[in-house]
């Protein structure tokens, strides 16, 4: 047996923006000066005792962490395998583990003296995160929008514009979050001392480190929750993925315990065949795209391909550098949930546990009830429910009471 | 015509390779050619042009999404302009993807092929040790703006770059003109390293006296939208003359 163990969350803290051969910091040289500066100052804060503890409590007094951890045991008892648990992040302040990145990065922004603050959003669950910790720390704010998911999403819009942001609907190119990260590093590369305050472990360098590092706080209190709920690990944690933020979120503090399973479930649409599905580690290839070195859906000619989730929040063309070199390294293990599966999961979540997920964490549903019918009764597995499913309302509404949205539209028109 | 054609401003002009076809944008090289440009730029079409504004995006998309020009379509491309004109100067511009997909080592093998001696890829560091370039007579071109720190531009003036592609102002392609005014000193010190390195000034040029403005602190202006304007509009040939124009009165007043 090989004892001796890849020490991967050394690797992920210390990394200089390269994890394997993925990462990077691919950008125009009018924004590495932007960059390092933002390096420059996550390598001291991430060791500063004092940030840490203004970061803790700003997630404790504003966003209510920790977050609850939830058995599932009707889900549990009628599957009839594993035990499942749920790690609510849709309780976070503004319904997702978003907002956690978005405290680590505002007050980082601010000891930078930044007056400014840019982002993209794909869901709205950034976006509104951004927004909300921009009006609570008093700086200005912009975000970029698809506008497929600025029309999709109607409701974080409105919320992030009662929060007192310009939100920016993207028109170019397949109008969903790929583009609005174009848009959003467009906007830095006029206004290069404003923040970008990106949203997911993607992108340049520091960003897939610096988010992973801020969000790492969601594993540590499963760790801990577990322990006191079950006395033991997890077996496994399924998380979804679109550019890793969650997932990278839930699995860093288990990297280096190799007895806790890790695994990713991608957007698998509505098909396996090009523009129908959003899964870059199953069905991408190598590419260098909006700052770094990792799996893309392309075209096979170096153009990046259209994709389809019916979340918006997986609707995305890469994914994490981090998450592609767990992959290769098979310490993460990559999986797909379809469209359909994904909305049948919010359903049976609703019915039988009283929860409602947002529709990107249902694709890690979805996996998991398949996942636990294959195992043992002993055996437990924790699924990130990344956030709530609250601003999915004219999405599964759509789907399930077609008619009760009709007729509600109809009377608001009124 | 030859008379205003000799005494043209140094004009970098740029084009997006399959737009509005393949066909039609050698053509448009040759018109360049023609009017007595001093370097031409050849993009090849990516679907997702990070750095470029709404002008260029809109035309690389034509070419990529509708024309589904290839890399090997546009490499062919060059190759005819290449044959037919073997002494113009030409930069080729992509993105990194592109290269990348296609293979490095073949892109830069076909490039010394085709004698292209700069390719631009703005969203490739080009210090980056994956991406160094040995054995060739090919370069990268550094495309720097004003915030390059003192540290940065000093290690690029180190290596063995030559031609530096400064952007007018923190801006995308296609805004409305301005000239940073903290560019003159990063002119100042790169042509102080070497006087034989190059400088070229681009991003948001539409107008030819723009054009002859940057040329008093540059060594060529380079215009990209405004040309596919003017192509787009009709006055492509108009736009060329007023080019040739404003550096026959420039010449005569400062002869």
């Amino acid at each position: 047996m090989d004892t001796t163990q890849t020490a991967y969350k050394d690797l992920i803290l210390q990394s200089d923006g390269y994890f394997g051969p993925y990462g990077g910091c691919f950008v125009p040289e009018v924004l590495l000066p932007g960059l390092l500066e933002i390096a420059a100052a996550f390598d001291e804060l991430k060791f500063d005792a004092a940030f840490l503890a203004e970061f803790h409590d700003a997630l404790h007094t504003f966003s209510g962490r920790p977050t609850a951890f939830t058995p599932l045991p009707r889900l549990t008892e009628a599957i009839g395998g594993a035990q499942l648990f749920l790690k609510n992040e849709g309780l976070n302040h503004t319904g997702a583990h978003k907002i956690t990145h978005c405290i680590g990065q505002i007050l980082l922004a601010k000891r930078l003296g930044k007056k400014r603050i840019i982002a993209e959003t794909g869901a709205g669950q950034h976006g509104y995160a951004t927004a909300a910790v921009c009006a609570r720390f008093g700086l200005d704010c912009t975000v970029y929008m698809g506008r497929k998911d600025y029309e999709r999403q109607r409701p974080n819009v409105y919320w992030m514009e009662l929060l007192g942001t310009k939100v920016v609907p993207v028109e170019d190119g397949s109008q969903t979050l790929n583009d609005a990260v174009i848009a959003a590093f467009k906007d830095w590369v006029a206004n290069p001392e404003s923040y970008y305050l990106l949203g997911s472990a993607v992108g340049p360098h520091p960003y897939p480190a610096m988010n992973t590092f801020f969000q790492k706080v969601v594993g540590e209190e499963i760790r801990k929750q577990c322990i006191e709920a079950t006395g033991r690990l997890p077996d496994y944690c399924v998380a979804c993925v679109g550019g890793g933020s969650n997932a990278m979120g839930m699995f860093y503090d288990f990297l280096d315990e190799e007895e806790v399973g890790l695994i990713g479930v991608e957007a698998g649409g509505r098909g396996v065949l090009a523009g129908e599905h959003a899964a870059k580690v199953q069905h991408g290839q190598l590419g260098i795209f909006e700052g770094y070195h990792s799996y893309f859906l392309q075209d096979g000619d170096g153009n990046i391909a259209s994709t389809h989730s019916v979340s918006a929040g997986l609707d995305y063309c890469g994914v994490s550098p981090i998450l592609a070199y767990l992959a290769d390294e098979g310490r993460v293990q990559f999986e797909t949930a379809s469209d359909e599966a994904a909305l049948a999961a919010v359903q049976r979540l609703a019915r039988m546990e009283g929860l409602i997920p947002a529709l990107e964490s249902a694709h890690g549903f979805a996996h998991a009830f398949e996942l636990a019918a294959t195992l043992p009764k002993d055996k437990i597995v924790v699924v990130n429910a990344s956030g709530r499913g609250e601003k999915d309302l004219f999405i599964t509404m759509r789907h399930f009471q077609e008619e009760s949205l009709i007729a509600y539209a109809k009377h608001l028109l009124k | 015509m030859e008379r205003l054609v000799s005494q043209q401003i140094p004009v970098m002009a740029h084009l997006v390779l399959g737009y509005p076809t393949l066909k039609e944008s050698i053509r448009t090289a040759e018109t360049y050619i023609a009017a007595g440009v001093t370097i031409l730029e050849l993009q090849i079409p990516f679907s997702h042009p990070t750095a470029d504004g709404p002008v260029i995006t809109a035309a690389c998309q034509e070419a990529v999404e509708r024309q589904h020009v290839s890399v090997e379509d546009s490499l062919a491309a060059i190759r005819t302009i290449r044959d037919k004109y073997p002494e113009q100067e030409i930069m080729v511009m992509s993105y990194v993807n592109r290269v990348y997909a296609y293979g490095l080592k073949k892109f830069v093998e076909t490039m010394n092929a085709l004698q292209i001696m700069h390719l631009i890829v703005p969203d490739l560091p080009v210090d980056d040790s994956s991406f160094i370039i040995h054995h060739s007579s090919l370069k990268l071109v550094p495309v720097l703006a004003a915030n390059v720190s003192d540290t940065r531009l000093e290690k690029l003036l180190a290596m063995d770059f030559d031609f530096y592609y400064l952007m007018s102002d923190f801006k995308i392609t296609g805004s409305t003109f301005s000239l940073n005014p903290r560019l003159q000193g990063v002119i100042d010190r790169i042509k102080q390293s070497s006087p034989a390195k190059r400088v070229g000034i681009g991003f948001g040029i539409s107008t030819p006296q723009q054009a002859r403005l940057v040329t008093e602190v540059a060594d060529v202006a380079i215009i990209g939208s405004a040309l596919i304007q003017a192509q787009q509009n009709g006055t492509l040939d108009d736009y060329l003359d007023q080019l040739a124009l404003i550096g026959s009165v420039e010449h005569g007043l400062e002869g």
